[in-house]
């Protein structure tokens, strides 16, 4: 029998859509565009326009061992220019952000190749090769995953996630990165992630409503959200995989 | 030590406070006779980066401002998110809903009993006091900070 990935259990519209956030053969919605140079200015590793910088020569330059599984793995545009390893992290905010930590890491291993994630309770870490990460941060920025106000793009200083909202809804942030404009409504990052203040604002877009949110978010959330108790077959899944692994602790004999 | 005879009230909001809304719900709650201390709890707002890669620059942050609480000016070093008061008598409770009522309009709020502020002593409390500590100065603020308790002038 072909093996069909099932990516995740549960009725939920969670659930729902945490499969087809980690599906790669389905495609993100795309909500905004943030323009390549803007989003190299919040992640603050190069001036726009500058050169990548580099780790090793290009691999087409550097004399490569025979090895077998280097001539079945191809390898991704930034490991053939030889580009420095940088990263993106993300902070999701508990109230009904489209996306979070383990769900980031889940769905990236499934749609990207030659990435590092590293999840934490309340933050994500995506580290890759420079230009391979800059593609990727785009769709990770450009679609669905993102919301201006209850996702924060967050080298260090991430704290946030499980604190409650502003009252303007913005998720709270020691070093306020990002402001929510009250005249036209946007989100503008006013400093990099690691905090150091931009040259230029750079625009976002607005904060996605209530509706919206509830309808694209990838986490539980009794008060404010859907609750976990309430996806019974989520519930008989965990408790499975909970059960399993303790009485394997055990080594069962059958 | 506090005394344990004093009631002990937290008024925790659904939102994290702007400093403007802080102001505005502390004035009227000190117009109330009977509120001994008051301490304002949430997530710290330093000035400068005290830490990671941007370390010591300024932090500019829209919610670290200075309030004017009376006649006194208050200066706001976290994104206040919980108010803890004591108070002479439980009978400054009601008193309390109703500035919260005028003051929470868009989202909602809760006011707990219980004991809230510290009754002993730390180490780091020690450190900074000495064994002589004045009990009523413990836990307002934080015993590494420079800066203590503020005093509001005019209550009584």
């Amino acid at each position: 029998m072909a093996y069909k990935a099932q990516y995740g259990p549960g009725s939920s519209i969670i659930a729902a859509n945490r499969r087809k956030y980690m599906d790669p053969s389905e495609k993100l919605e795309k909500v905004r565009d943030v323009s390549d140079e803007d989003l190299v200015l919040i992640l603050g590793h190069r001036a726009p326009g500058s050169a990548y910088k580099t780790a090793h020569p290009p691999l087409a330059e550097q004399q490569e061992p025979a090895c077998p599984i280097r001539k079945i793995v191809t390898p991704t545009d930034g490991a053939k220019a030889g580009d420095r390893i940088r990263y993106i992290q993300f902070a999701d905010s508990m109230f009904n952000a489209p996306c979070h930590p383990y769900l980031r890491s889940y769905l990236e291993m499934y749609k990207f190749r030659g990435i590092d994630p590293g999840t934490l309770s309340g933050r994500q870490i995506l580290e890759c090769r420079e230009r391979d990460m800059e593609k990727y941060s785009k769709e990770l920025v450009n679609t669905v995953l993102f919301d201006p106000a209850r996702t924060g793009i967050r080298g260090c200083t991430v704290h946030g996630h499980s604190l409650r909202l502003a009252e303007d809804g913005m998720m709270f942030d020691m070093l306020q990165r990002c402001v929510l404009d009250k005249k036209s409504g946007i989100v503008k990052y006013v400093k990099d992630q690691v905090g150091v203040p931009l040259d230029k604002e750079v625009k976002v877009g607005k904060p996605m409503d209530e509706k919206w949110l509830k309808a694209h978010s990838g986490i539980f959330h009794s008060l404010v959200g859907v609750a976990f108790r309430d996806d019974a077959e989520y519930v008989e899944y965990v408790q499975r995989v909970h059960s399993l692994r303790t009485k394997y602790g055990f080594m069962p004999k059958e | 030590m506090t005394d344990a005879i004093y009631p002990q009230v937290r008024i925790v909001s659904e939102r994290l406070l702007n400093p403007e809304t802080v102001e505005r719900l502390l004035n009227l709650i000190m117009e109330e006779e009977g509120i001994r201390r008051v301490l304002l709890n949430g997530p710290r707002l330093p000035s400068s980066v005290p830490y990671g890669p941007s370390k010591g620059i300024v932090n500019p942050h829209d919610m670290r401002k200075t309030i004017k609480v009376g006649e006194q000016e208050v200066e706001l070093q976290v994104h206040v998110g919980t108010i803890l008061l004591e108070l002479e008598n439980r009978d400054v409770i009601p008193a309390l809903r109703v500035a919260c009522d005028q003051v929470f309009t868009q989202f909602a709020y809760r006011i707990q009993e219980g004991r809230y502020m510290k009754t002993a002593p730390t180490t780091s409390d020690y450190a900074k006091y000495g064994p002589d500590a004045d009990a009523l100065i413990l836990g307002l603020a934080d015993p590494s900070s420079k800066k203590g308790p503020v005093i509001l002038q005019g209550i009584k």
